[in-house]
């Protein structure tokens, strides 16, 4: 973990300002940061491992992305489908690599291509629906 | 048995930590019931 992160802990009961200042609620929460501190995505409640990874996997693949590093949030993605494809973090990368993809190469192709990996992969991921619109994509 | 990981407490350390080696934050908020 610390090879891609800088481990952070806060105890929710001692750490009032930090607590409301990303609205925490409940325990275990986890959020991927960067360093200006903005939040990329988070996850609450204890997970199996392969759910953890994947969540951890998408959260630094969605941080990435969102500084607009598609190659590396590409290699986040695609990982976490080749070494965990049965998570539940799985769809949403599906949809993620797609997407970076468009936005690395500019081809619409790519969105209508996740699309179809999505229907037959995760037919009945609310991520499938997200993508649907790319049907229309000629 | 796994390597220990160092957590950092706070996160003024840890933003100024990930922006020296140019890594993401991963903040775990815990609850000693």
């Amino acid at each position: 973990m610390e090879n891609n992160f800088i481990p952070l802990q806060i105890d929710f009961n001692k750490n009032k300002a930090l607590v409301k200042r990303y609205a925490v609620k409940w325990t275990p929460t986890i959020i991927i940061l960067d360093s200006d501190g903005e939040e990329h995505h988070r996850f609450v409640g204890y997970l199996p491992p392969e759910d953890f990874i994947g969540q951890i996997l998408l959260g630094k693949g969605k941080a990435e992305f969102d500084l607009d590093h598609f190659e590396q949030a590409m290699q986040c993605f695609q990982e976490i489908l080749v070494r965990f494809p049965l998570a539940e973090a799985a769809p949403e990368a599906q949809y993620y690599l797609g997407v970076s993809k468009y936005k690395a190469s500019h081809d619409p192709k790519e969105l209508k291509s996740g699309l179809e990996i999505l229907q037959r992969d995760y037919p009945n991921s609310e991520w499938t629906k997200k993508a649907q619109v790319y049907s229309l994509i000629p | 048995m796994g390597k220990q990981i160092k957590w950092e407490t706070s996160l003024t350390a840890a933003r100024a930590k990930a922006k020296k080696v140019k890594k993401l934050i991963l903040m775990d908020y815990y609850n000693n019931l």
